[in-house]
């Protein structure tokens, strides 16, 4: 199969090409390091399978965080046609990673982008100079409107890696010969050894080789900048006001209280109408037509023709309600994508990164928390992976670890379900409050790791300001609708198939006999065995410890697994079922409160899960499920006990226990700090450094 | 002087780039910033912890403790 690769900087529309070559909608955004792993997908063209890649920005070769070395990797180590995206706004930075390639003597054709930007901001390109000049073909082109056949792609008997394409183009012997002989000198390596080193790329070398080839790249950098400028020289005229990132909007969006207090109006004023005007609206709508057009004729159907109980039982209840609780949050979810992605189309992202950097470097983060974060409100798995455009390795997996913390969409339902019951008109400060809380405890967690065991060591934000655009409201309508997709999809795979289990288990008996009593069921037995445990937290019912069991899965599978105990079909008779005494799952005030704040807290879901463990091992997936469990349990247990009036032993309880992890803390530190100070001192040790 | 010591939109001349961890220095040359390189601040955050720059027509975050190590001339 024939493979195109799309490589360039970041932010430059590699995944806009991407999504315009291959028709796809694979998540794009007006920010640095938007897609953080390759994406691929197949296409036939002219009798051909054509398999295009799209991969994650780098500035260059010499990768400087995880992102960039997934790139790198790919793009230089498979035999493939290659694609230089570069931007006609910062011509003279991009043209330094086409360099590296040349250097490295890999084939590739150039695609200038946003050519109407540079244009309109009166510079200018002499495209036919430096096609010249390079003796590359370079095309510009509009990465949202260029079809397939503009391409001009090669078929598989042209692709060569070891073609000499570039090698007399840019000629990289003219500067790199003279690092070539010094090195060839002091360790005899061959030549192509050599360049890759001088471009980062290090097989099989030793430290103390990488200290001395890393030793020459200041002077390499510049001898490359120098042979760029001499390529731009009467091709590129540059207006001397211009600057690309920056616009004049920028005067008053960048001052800190704009930011601040903008972002938070936007940011209620956004919830509030996503999950309590529009959205709502919307979902009844949505439920009464699915009930309608698909549940009642079906049912009326199943009535006429059988009067088995279990059937009867299983589809209203088993399969219909688990799905249609889930499914009436539908317009919610995707209202909160499209207002997430406007966000990151505006360009606002860059701003807020830099306007919130200071603030969230107290917490031992950076700004590129932030990006992070309003991610984690869609989904939190998406956002942990988005953590790799971090370069510190602590700051990564401590952003990994806080991220579960931010609510993510999955948690809505529970959150609208329970403070409509118990808060009713207030509502919407309950859910707003669980925002800020998790977003509270996530950065005193940030600040609790940074001191303890993740210290940030080099914290450097280093960000390129991607210019502020139009909405585009095609593209934003294109990410509604697949979000509604994975959501109907995830709805159907997950929520059904779980939704069924739980049904079955919760009205099978020992004896695998049919059981219209829900506590006599297998599953009520079990959790009834481990309920004693949530006693203290006013959770020690057999009903919200199996949801609690089941929503580590997902959290909407919570409301689910609530809607089949207490029998109901839609969001209103649930809200209700769950304040009356009678129901199988039922709260009173401070257990509902408690409830909210450990479901917000308790655990990330499964996919999470699995994503830490992907990304930063098993043992900060233990600590995330140990830790996130513990300051759940412990906040519950607070807000239980004082609306029960307990305040006081809660009190004297989170006081002992804060005085236990004090000392753990104090004692951690200090075995670290023992390990970490040499024979000749005891602490701030220099010669360590 | 050092580039956190510049006023706002003052042109700067990059005199010195002495970042003691060479891969912020060897990134920070990558994307442009070069001796010679002409260095413009066009911000600074609310605890001025964090410095928006141009250079390279291209416009950065850079921290200040990063700032403080950049040698620039201006007039």
């Amino acid at each position: 199969m024939h493979k195109v690769y799309i490589i360039g900087n970041p932010n430059v529309g590699k995944s806009t090409l991407f999504n315009s070559l291959t028709k796809s909608s694979e998540h794009t955004g007006n920010f640095h390091g938007v897609t953080v792993e390759e994406k691929h997908k197949i296409i036939k063209f002219k009798n051909e399978e054509y398999d295009f890649y799209d991969l994650p920005g780098m500035y260059s070769l010499n990768s400087f965080s995880y992102e960039e070395e997934v790139a790198r990797d790919i793009a230089i180590k498979s035999q493939a046609e290659r694609f230089m995206l570069i931007d006609a706004n910062s011509l003279r930075k991009n043209l330094y990673l086409c360099l590296q390639f040349s250097e490295l003597n890999i084939d590739y054709k150039i695609l200038i982008n946003n050519y109407d930007y540079f244009k309109k901001h009166k510079n200018n390109l002499n495209l036919n100079k430096l096609i010249e000049k390079l003796n590359i073909n370079c095309k510009i082109i509009n990465a949202k409107k260029i079809k397939i056949e503009d391409l001009d792609l090669k078929n598989d008997k042209k692709i060569s890696n070891n073609s000499n394409f570039q090698k007399n183009l840019f000629n990289y012997n003219n500067y790199l010969s003279k690092y070539i002989k010094i090195i060839k000198n002091k360790y005899n390596f061959d030549e192509k050894t050599i360049i890759f080193a001088l471009n980062g790329i290090y097989d099989n070398l030793n430290a103390e080789q990488i200290n001395f080839i890393q030793s020459f790249y200041p002077e390499v950098i510049l001898d490359r900048y120098k042979f760029i400028d001499e390529i731009l020289e009467n091709v590129v005229v540059i207006h001397k006001d211009f600057t690309y990132g920056l616009n004049k909007a920028d005067k008053i969006i960048l001052k800190p209280i704009v930011m601040t207090f903008g972002f938070i109006l936007c940011f209620f004023a956004s919830i509030y109408l996503i999950f309590f005007l529009i959205g709502p609206l919307i979902g009844e709508g949505l439920t009464l037509v699915i009930n309608f057009i698909l549940i009642n004729p079906f049912m009326n159907f199943l009535y006429s023709i059988t009067s088995n109980v279990w059937l009867i039982e299983f589809f209203s209840n088993g399969v219909f309600s688990s799905v249609l609780t889930v499914l009436s949050f539908l317009p919610q979810v995707v209202l909160l994508f499209i207002f997430l992605t406007m966000l990151e189309d505006s360009g606002l992202i860059s701003r807020m990164a830099y306007v919130f950097d200071d603030f969230l470097s107290i917490f031992g983060l950076n700004g590129k928390a932030i990006y992070i974060m309003l991610l984690g409100l869609g989904c939190n798995t998406v956002s942990s992976l988005a953590t790799r455009n971090m370069n510190e390795k602590n700051l990564r997996i401590k952003t990994i670890l806080l991220n579960p913390y931010i609510s993510c969409m999955a948690r809505l339902p529970v959150f609208v379900v329970i403070a409509s019951a118990f808060f009713g008109a207030k509502a919407y400060f309950i859910v707003t409050g669980l925002y800020l809380l998790g977003l509270i405890i996530a950065l005193i967690v940030g600040y609790v790791l940074n001191k303890i065991i993740l210290k940030t060591e080099s914290n450097t934000l280093l960000l390129e300001f991607a210019p502020l655009r139009h909405i585009d409201f095609k593209h934003v309508l294109i990410v509604g609708r697949d979000n509604a997709i994975d959501m109907i999809k995830r709805i159907f795979f997950i929520v059904l198939g779980v939704g069924v289990i739980v049904w079955i288990l919760s009205h099978t008996q020992f004896n695998l006999s049919y059981t219209s009593t829900i506590t006599d069921s297998v599953l009520f037995f079990f959790a009834d065995k481990i309920s004693f445990l949530f006693a203290p937290i006013g959770l020690n019912s057999a009903g919200i410890v199996s949801g609690l069991i089941v929503g580590v899965m997902a959290k909407e599978l919570l409301v689910s697994t609530f809607s089949i105990s207490n029998n109901v079909s839609n969001i209103g008779a649930l809200a209700t079922s769950l304040t009356l005494c009678t129901s199988v799952v039922n709260f009173n005030f401070a257990s509902a409160v408690s409830f909210l704040v450990f479901t917000l807290l308790y655990c990330p879901c499964v996919s999470n899960l699995a994503v830490i463990k992907k990304e930063v091992g098993t043992f900060w997936m233990i600590f995330s499920i140990l830790s996130q469990f513990s300051i759940a349990y412990l906040l519950s247990f607070i807000v239980y006990n004082s609306l029960i009036q307990n305040f006081f032993y809660a009190l004297i309880v989170v006081s002992i226990i804060m005085f236990i992890l004090s000392i753990s803390i104090y004692l951690i530190k200090k075995i670290r700090s023992k390990k970490l100070s040499c024979a000749f001192c005891s602490k701030n040790c220099k010669h360590k450094k | 002087m050092s580039l956190s010591d510049i006023k706002l939109n003052s042109l700067g001349v990059v005199k010195e780039i002495n970042i003691i961890d060479n891969k912020i220095k060897i990134r920070l040359m990558e994307l442009g910033l070069n001796v010679g390189t002409k260095i413009l601040v066009k911000n600074r955050s609310i605890m001025k912890r964090t410095l928006l720059v141009v250079f390279n027509s291209s416009c950065f975050t850079l921290k200040e403790n990063l700032a403080k190590e950049i040698v620039v001339n201006y007039a």
